[in-house]
């Protein structure tokens, strides 16, 4: 039994449910008839957000941890991430596409990855500074009276205790992207705001929702899915 | 073993925290650093383990100035307790207590050894506290697994900054004691900040009293007690100081110094431990309980009596005639 017959099974009774509601009936269908189409633009979405959040968490948090030590610098490289945040992010496209034609990659991937570390940078920046700046300042003293180094206070007292609000962070971001993510389609970037700009282009009602609610349904998924990594990597004496 | 040489902290360059400290903390002795909020003693001793620089002057520790030693080798060889207890939440009981020795890469086995006698020591059984992680430990258990830490890697020096001091008054007292107990037997050299007459009285070989970032007297309990050197640590000390220093003294010490009574039959009589402190005679009497009390050694063995008028005699022999 192929995939498309296995969702018609599932969704076909749903949709008799929904027989005298033309949107939501309209919807179904669509999804039965469509799934391996749709399946495809999630999974381009994913790989999308999924990889700017993975440099964006390496950018961002040792960028969070200097500020920690800084506090010169933090104020400077908070400002300019959320100066970042202000750009709108049709702007933003708008502004990669001269900046990387430059290097023959004005349009496509490459441009909407960059955007979107750019926008995630002020919430894993900004929990990492506050996470890092706001352990007990009596462990720290008895991590320096003990006798740790900078490096060994950090991995082994500092992160440990910061890990749920950086994760924190990370889930903002996440979110953030995988909305803002839709509008990449503009500037060739796939993903689900292709089904979006399509149904727009078609005037097809059915269709524009089906994008906004797949790119609703990705958001929650997501942000349940780093729940979960964020309950791995918590140590248990920090759990309350 | 710890020198103070001419210690002086600026803050700002014109605020002066400490001025000119110059005292001793020889080895195996206890000494109490004492005074109002703002005194700098808490400054003070973490000038020892170097938290706080120093401007001028400088600290011998075991014969090596601590400005020129290296700060994380020398912390390690230092036990530090602090009044929060400072144990990293994260890590479970074992990995708290025993940091130091991790960091010094012990083999497993000589830590889970070290962490047993530890346990013991401080009075908490090991393997149930073992994997619990310091939330779930009350304040006073806390403490305890700090003191633990510090103890660790068996370092000859501690720091203790105020280490009872968010204990309420019950679990105090009780730490005391067990701290006393456990120093008997280690004879750590301990500086230890406190600012608690009576905890001072109680704990200390040496009393510092500081005020405003000077020395104000540095001398044994009794001595600070019978005789301030100036009216601020008179007033410091309190005005019941002879009382204070009454527990300084056991009933054993006063039978040393004086004949005892023969037991008088005309009058109340109560038994006495000969190494209760005349403290607990006093207030026997007092309460009027007896009127007379009859000193006994462990083994049960009649000494003697001792009445308010022998106590009398006594604190005036240690006031008026001793140096």
């Amino acid at each position: 039994m192929g995939i498309t017959k296995k969702v018609e099974v599932y969704l076909g009774p749903l949709q008799e449910k929904f027989r005298r509601c033309p949107p939501i009936s309209d919807l179904i269908d669509y999804f039965t008839s469509n799934f391996t189409f749709v399946l495809g633009y999630t999974w381009d979405h994913i790989k999308l957000v999924g990889s700017a959040i993975i440099i964006a968490i390496v950018i961002g948090v040792p960028l969070g941890i200097y500020c920690s030590v800084n506090k010169y610098a933090a104020s400077t490289i908070l400002q300019i991430a959320s100066i970042m945040m202000t750009i709108p992010s049709l702007a933003l496209f708008g502004i990669m596409i001269p900046i990387l034609s430059l290097i023959n990659e004005g349009i496509g991937t490459l441009p909407a990855i960059i955007a979107l570390v750019l926008y995630s940078q002020l919430p894993i920046i900004r929990n990492t500074y506050t996470a890092i700046s706001n352990v007990d300042p009596d462990i720290r003293d008895a991590a320096n009276g003990i006798g740790l180094t900078t490096f060994q206070r950090l991995y082994k007292v500092e992160l440990p205790n910061a890990i749920p609000l950086i994760m924190a962070g990370v889930r903002t971001a996440t979110v953030l992207n995988i909305g803002v993510g839709a509008i990449a389609t503009l500037i060739g970037a796939g993903g689900l705001g292709g089904i979006i700009y399509q149904g727009i282009l078609r005037n097809n009602t059915t269709m524009i929702l089906a994008g906004a609610l797949s790119v609703a349904v990705l958001a929650l998924i997501a942000d349940l899915f780093l729940r979960l990594i964020e309950n791995l990597f918590t140590p248990k004496g920090v759990k309350k | 073993m710890i020198h103070f040489n001419d210690v002086t902290k600026v803050y700002n360059g014109n605020v002066k925290a400490i001025e000119n400290m110059n005292f001793n903390v020889e080895d195996g002795e206890l000494v109490i650093m004492l005074g109002p909020s703002g005194c700098g003693k808490t400054t003070l001793l973490r000038m020892v383990n170097q938290l706080e620089s120093i401007t001028d002057g400088d600290i011998m520790l075991n014969g090596k100035s601590v400005k020129q030693s290296n700060k994380i080798e020398m912390r390690r060889n230092i036990g530090y307790v602090i009044q929060s207890n400072g144990l990293f939440p994260n890590m479970n009981i074992e990995d708290n207590a025993m940091i130091v020795p991790n960091l010094l890469g012990w083999d497993r086995k000589k830590m889970r050894d070290r962490f047993n006698t530890l346990m013991e020591l401080v009075g908490l059984n090991p393997d149930q506290y073992r994997k619990r992680f310091p939330h779930e430990l009350s304040g006073g258990q806390q403490q305890r697994v700090g003191v633990a830490r510090a103890l660790a890697a068996d370092p000859p020096v501690m720091l203790m900054d105020e280490p009872f001091g968010a204990l309420d008054p019950i679990i105090r007292t009780h730490l005391q004691e067990e701290f006393l107990q456990i120093q008997k037997e280690l004879k750590k050299t301990i500086l230890f900040v406190s600012h608690d007459i009576d905890e001072a009285v109680k704990m200390a070989d040496k009393i510092a009293l500081l005020k405003g970032g000077q020395m104000m007297q540095f001398a044994e309990p009794a001595k600070m007690l019978n005789k301030p050197a100036n009216s601020f640590v008179a007033e410091f000390v309190g005005q019941d100081r002879v009382l204070k220093s009454m527990s300084l003294y056991t009933v054993k010490d006063l039978a040393t110094a004086l004949t005892l009574k023969p037991v008088s039959e005309s009058l109340e009589a109560q038994n006495i431990n000969e190494n209760l402190s005349l403290r607990v005679a006093i207030s026997k009497l007092l309460n009027q309980e007896a009127d007379q009390l009859i000193v006994e050694n462990n083994n049960g063995t009649n000494k003697g009596s001792i009445t308010l008028d022998l106590i009398e005699q006594f604190l005036h022999r240690e006031i008026k005639e001793s140096v």
